[in-house]
């Protein structure tokens, strides 16, 4: 296990590079980072972000459910109030776009929290703390 | 002006505010607190006496109260569009005001969701606004704006709590880094174990992202909802087309007033100097001044629409407004919001701090009473002669309202000294690539 540490981004950046293109597989490397760097997303080949799955589910399951939330309501207890239809769309696209909003927004970060694998115990641990410079750690044995 | 710092410097800079402070920010504190305390002990009184406490009364039945509930919510729009629109429109200079400005939106929820509980009068059946399977089968009503307004403001504070906390997580895990024991412990649990891996900053850069896009037509969307609340009923000088746009214009104004009134003092006081530059100060003017120019247009086509609709209720509510009963408010609200504003189209006034911090309070003032006179000279002044009647507020409304700035000013203070007031990665990260050479 080999850890390199880096002041500037661009030494990191041209390490990280050499060593990619050195055949050390992107697996066998970890990197931490002060702040996002996004060209070592593409160094190390790493797929396309899925987050955007869990918004989308949960914006279309806020929308669904705000419409669902309402019509239910007025189909339970059909009331005409100041002369309003009882299905009565304007409103309740209204309901439906804030919990589409809602939901999109918790399920996007519901979806971080579990493909960041947050809350992580080994960064709460006293040697997992967040570096204040670039960090590759070159892992041989899982390089073999 | 010295230069910023980066790395270890930054981050020293940053959290020298979390030391312990000095007399001044305790005095700020109990001062603030007091009146914090002000505004619950009062409360307290009028859920004991009724609100026969407050000059509410026919016709006026929405007043002090209210006019604090769409002001505060107001407040919180300006935060918003600095994360989250010029984060979108990659506005550098975002970065020296979004922390404070998403601290600031979430401190004005809180102050603002605290009106309609307290107008409420029988506050203990709050709850009967919220959409429960209740044993009588009741529902609110989803065709009035009352319910639209729940589901608008607890979006608006969740999704803003949200991007505030998400904005926060890897600050968080430098503050416990530089924090020793319990404290550091503390931040250390807050961060989440946050590490800055390649992993979690890819997620973490495409949720800023999402949680952006989302917040955004918020911008938008919350402040239409509120003045839907008068908007759709058909009280002369609230039953107009014009309202979302004008409600929203306005609350970005008086948003981007208060950034300024808050963040000029905290940028001396925490010795920011060198990453809240002069040339961040003068975008924010800019803002200030396009939208103010937008509420003017309001005003214009608002009166012009009355004055031309031959519709004679708003004919008469328009010239009530600018020469009855509230004209001297009246008054108030075009110097404050339409022609202070106009000095900053010169540049040396928008690059004033002095001048900048002065006018976000007098925008705000202007604000203030801009939504005063809609509230209540439309409704002191509606069709029936034989209806109509002035408002007089009360000590206790006064005293609520002043309290609301006490308790808002008191969070503010409290998230000066825990938290982070600079996003330290991402000024790390634009002062990386300020000085990163051409390839």
């Amino acid at each position: 296990m080999t850890r390199l540490q880096f002041e500037s981004r661009e030494e990191f950046l041209e390490r990280l590079r050499a060593l990619v293109e050195g055949g050390t597989p992107p697996h066998a490397l970890t990197v931490q980072m002060p702040y996002e760097v996004p060209e070592v997303a593409i160094l190390l080949r790493e797929p396309p972000d899925r987050l955007r799955f869990f918004a989308l589910f949960g914006a279309i399951g806020g929308f669904g459910g705000g419409l669902a939330l309402t019509l239910y309501s007025v189909i339970g207890w059909p009331i005409v109030v100041g002369g309003k239809p009882i299905v009565s769309w304007p409103p309740f696209l209204l309901i439906g776009y804030l919990l589409t909003i809602l939901l999109g927004s918790l399920g996007a970060f519901a979806g971080f929290l579990l493909m960041a694998r947050l809350p992580s115990p080994s960064g709460l641990s006293e040697g997992g703390a967040f570096p204040d410079r670039f960090v590759i750690v070159v892992n041989e044995e899982a390089g073999e | 002006m010295a230069e910023p710092r980066a790395g270890q410097g930054l981050e020293a800079d940053v959290l020298s505010a979390l030391r312990r402070p000095g007399w001044r920010y305790f005095a700020g504190l109990g001062l603030t607190a007091l009146l914090a305390l002000m505004l619950f002990a009062l409360w307290g009184r009028m859920i004991w006496l009724g609100v026969g406490l407050t000059g509410k009364n026919n016709p006026v039945g929405w007043a002090m109260l209210i006019t604090n509930f769409v002001f505060w919510v107001g407040i919180a729009h300006s935060g918003t569009l600095i994360s989250a629109v010029l984060f979108l429109f990659r506005a550098k200079f975002r970065t020296s005001f979004n922390r404070s400005a998403e601290a600031m939106t979430v401190i004005a929820l809180v102050v603002a969701s605290l009106f309609p509980l307290i107008h409420l009068g029988r506050v203990w059946v709050f709850y009967f606004l919220l959409p429960y399977p209740s044993e009588r089968l009741l529902w609110p009503n989803f065709r009035s704006p009352l319910p639209w307004d729940v589901f608008a403001i607890n979006t608006y504070l969740i999704v803003s709590l949200v991007f505030f906390y998400v904005g926060m997580i890897p600050d968080l895990a430098i503050v416990r880094r530089h924090l020793p024991g319990l404290r550091g412990r503390i931040y250390g649990v807050l961060s989440l174990g946050w590490q800055g891996t390649s992993e979690q900053w890819r997620h973490y850069a495409r949720l800023y992202l999402i949680l952006a896009a989302f917040a955004t037509p918020l911008v938008a969307s919350v402040h239409s909802i509120v003045s839907w609340d008068f908007a759709v009923s058909i009280v002369p000088g609230w039953h107009t087309t014009i309202f979302a746009p004008y409600f929203v214009a306005g609350a970005i104004l008086s948003g981007t007033a208060m950034v300024l009134t808050l963040t000029i003092p905290m940028r001396r006081w925490l010795g920011l100097e060198r990453y809240v530059l002069v040339d961040h100060f003068e975008g924010i003017a800019k803002i200030l001044l396009f939208t103010s120019l937008i509420v003017t247009y309001s005003y214009v086509v608002e009166h012009g629409l009355a004055l031309y609709g031959h519709n004679p209720f708003e004919h008469d509510q328009y010239l009530y407004r600018a020469v009855g009963d509230y004209r001297a408010l009246f008054a108030i609200m075009l110097v404050c919001n339409s022609l202070l504003p106009l000095t900053l189209f010169v540049r040396r006034w928008r690059r004033s701090l002095p001048w900048l911090f002065t006018l976000g309070i007098l925008v705000n003032v202007g604000m203030w009473v801009e939504r005063f006179v809609i509230i209540v000279a439309s409704l002191s002044h509606d069709y029936d002669p034989y209806a109509w009647g002035t408002y007089t507020f009360s000590l206790t409304e006064a005293g609520i309202t002043v309290g609301s700035f006490g308790l808002f000013f008191l969070l503010f203070l409290l998230f000066s000294r825990l938290l982070p007031v600079l996003s330290m990665t991402e000024v790390k990260q634009g002062l990386a690539e300020h000085r990163e050479p051409p390839r």
